[in-house]
């Protein structure tokens, strides 16, 4: 225990340590394998602070789901003790877990979030599908200005927008169903995925689909069979990401939704794990965590095509 | 008959007419070439031709039928684009059979029979080796025989190709320039050809068909163009370099630099006209040298002449010699229009 406490209290300078020590290392492995000349050595050395800051930005990114994941098992008595967020004191324990998925609406909330998320990609596909490939072939003034304005309708903050949107949704009697969401999340979902998909479909010379008109298609199958295909990456990272902002989304699922089976995992899971001033850190914690692995992971995948679909709609040609 | 028929045909982006009244007829296996600087229109015509790009006013017949308000697919052209436009996600077999699976739809006909169909044209412009590849895997001469096996592989009545040799390196364009002539007189299909490189023109082009400005300026064979320029524009865009132009009294007067040699190097001196020549620099071309200098009368122009070097002339820089050229190698324009105009009998400079 003496040891571990060491390690933790003399984190950062063990961080450190070991970052020099790595250093040390390559540069030995270096001079022993390959011979390595001095202007050699010395550029592993100019990299090494580079490196280094690499290292603390790592640690930064990965120490939130490691702090998640590893309190997901404390009781609360080593919880609640002089905090070290690294080291079990006590023995790990499942009762957490166990109590997230038993004693509320956690499976409730994840049904409920799938089912909206997919009902919103389908009809943010539907919609947005045409219309970016409208916007994108209409290079002319009047096809940039419209979609710059439809644009606009996402900066519009839901928290302007959710007294008038309430009313409407009482009207439709949709009202404590997910049904409501469903309605109204395409809202923000449709212009954001619209611009993006545009910039995908920029990026597919027009060339091709005159190649597929000649050679005997109409302008729909052109756009099934050619433009379809070598946009898919971006189609499918913009699915990812309107995905992810119906799981994101906060204040509508509030104040739509009342009934706690109703409600989704972003408005269910605080309302749900926090009482008053209570916070039930350990299941609040599982929770998040759960859900933000297969969403962390679907960004990795698709960042490269995410990161090329934003630039492609902002730099002409 | 003509296999396609233009007649009247305009093209207006707002105030640009691209293309301005164009009238043409293309015979059935001819090779036509297309030929203007950039911007003058050729390429939009191609497009109409192919039904990518709908026209101002005027009209186009394929094969008899008004196809003027046709979409592409319904006009039996087939293209082939300046950057071969081949769809990236397929392979070569399914590039080329792209055609073929539209078609089926309408004319019925099973795999076997279209994959035969690919396989022949494979066979035929050599790329069968290549069919399970993807375009990015093709080298630049691959990927044009790919684009040509894809547009022929439906037998269009039309073949229309624009500037699809531009991307070849120099080596490879004076080999497909060959291999296309021979391709397409042993197909016997009608070849329309879109390019800016007057070399490619002459040495492709049954009839060649000059523009500029949206208007067509000749049509004829390569050699009557060359030789016979209808106006002022044909005579300077056609030859390397460019035919001489200087303004006589009434009308100016043009001849082509390799005319115009040392009076003592003309075959029949006496039916030539002399002039004074002021030799201000030569450059020495390996086959020809090239001269620039000033004839008296014209110090305001520089007038180039082109020496074979087998001839055996020594040409010193600052220095005057008497160069004359053949009366019917001089070419008279209207100096206001610039269209070719008959020898004045009285001509003396």
């Amino acid at each position: 225990m003496n040891a571990l406490n060491f390690l933790l209290t003399n984190f950062w300078s063990l961080l450190v340590l070991a970052f020099l020590g790595l250093v040390a290392l390559r540069i030995v492995w270096r001079v022993w394998r390959y011979g390595a000349t001095r202007a050699e050595l010395r550029h592993v050395l100019r990299r090494s602070p580079f490196y280094f800051v690499v290292l603390v930005f790592c640690f930064f990114a990965a120490a939130p789901f490691m702090i998640m994941f590893l309190h997901t098992f404390k009781t609360d008595s080593d919880l609640y003790r002089r905090p070290q967020p690294f080291v079990y004191r006590d023995e790990p324990t499942l009762e957490h877990l166990d109590a997230l998925f038993n004693n509320t609406a956690y499976l409730d909330f994840i049904r409920n979030s799938v089912l909206v998320g997919v009902a919103v990609v389908i009809i943010t596909l539907v919609l947005a599908l045409p219309a970016a490939y409208a916007l994108a072939r209409l290079t002319g003034r009047w096809g940039e200005r419209a979609g710059i304005l439809m644009f606009l309708v996402y900066l519009v903050p839901p928290t302007l927008l959710f007294i008038p949107m309430f009313r409407i949704v009482v009207l439709l009697g949709l009202k404590d169903s997910p049904l409501a969401l469903i309605v109204v999340y395409p809202s923000f979902t449709v212009p954001f995925s619209m611009w993006l998909l545009q910039g995908f479909f920029k990026a597919v010379p027009p060339e091709l689909e005159e190649a597929a008109l000649v050679d005997g298609y109409n302008r729909v199958e052109a756009f099934l069979r050619v433009v379809l295909p070598l946009s898919l990456p971006g189609i499918i990272s913009t699915v990812v990401f309107a995905f992810t902002l119906t799981l994101h989304e906060f204040i509508y699922g509030l104040v739509f939704i009342a009934d706690t089976s109703q409600r989704t995992l972003s408005v269910g899971v605080p309302t749900e794990l926090i009482l008053g001033d209570v916070y039930f850190w350990q299941p609040l914690l599982a929770a998040a965590l759960i859900i933000a692995i297969p969403v962390g992971l679907a960004y990795n995948l698709f960042l490269d095509s995410l990161v090329q679909g934003f630039t492609m709609g902002a730099v002409k040609g | 008959m003509s296999i396609v028929e233009i007649s009247g045909l305009k093209k207006y982006f707002d105030a640009v007419r691209a293309v301005d009244g164009v009238d043409l007829a293309i015979q059935p296996g001819e090779f036509l070439v297309i030929l203007g600087p950039s911007g003058c229109g050729k390429t939009t015509l191609m497009r109409m031709i192919a039904g990518l790009e709908k026209p101002t006013a005027g009209s186009i017949q394929i094969n008899g039928a008004d196809v003027t308000e046709l979409p592409p697919r319904k006009r039996g052209v087939s293209m082939v684009f300046q950057s071969y436009a081949l769809y990236p996600h397929m392979n070569v077999y399914n590039n080329i059979a792209f055609p073929l699976k539209a078609q089926r739809r309408e004319k019925k006909f099973d795999k076997a029979t279209m994959r035969g169909k690919v396989e022949s044209i494979a066979k035929l412009l050599e790329i069968d080796e290549l069919l399970d590849r993807r375009p990015r895997q093709l080298s630049g001469g691959q990927r044009q025989r790919v684009a040509i096996a894809r547009a022929m592989v439906t037998q269009p009545a039309v073949l229309l190709l624009d500037e699809p040799l531009s991307n070849l390196d120099a080596k490879l364009r004076a080999n497909a320039r060959d291999e296309l002539k021979d391709f397409q007189r042993s197909s016997d299909i009608t070849a329309v050809f879109v390019t800016h490189d007057q070399i490619e023109a002459m040495g492709l082009g049954d009839r060649i068909v000059v523009m500029e400005k949206g208007k067509i300026q000749q049509i004829g064979s390569p050699q009557h163009i060359y030789d016979e320029p209808a106006n002022e524009f044909v005579a300077t865009f056609l030859g390397s370099p460019s035919m001489n132009i200087l303004r006589g009294e009434r009308h100016n007067f043009g001849f082509r630099p390799e005319h115009f040699l040392p009076k003592t190097l003309q075959d029949n001196p006496e039916n030539s006209v002399s002039f004074v020549y002021f030799v201000k620099r030569v450059e020495y071309l390996g086959s020809d040298r090239l001269v620039y200098g000033y004839i008296g009368g014209h110090e305001n122009k520089l007038t180039l002449a082109k020496v074979p070097s087998n001839v055996r002339v020594s040409l010193a820089i600052e220095d005057e010699y008497e160069f004359a050229v053949q009366y019917d190698n001089i070419k008279y324009f209207d100096e206001a229009s610039g269209e070719r105009i008959k020898a004045p009998a009285d001509f003396a400079r």
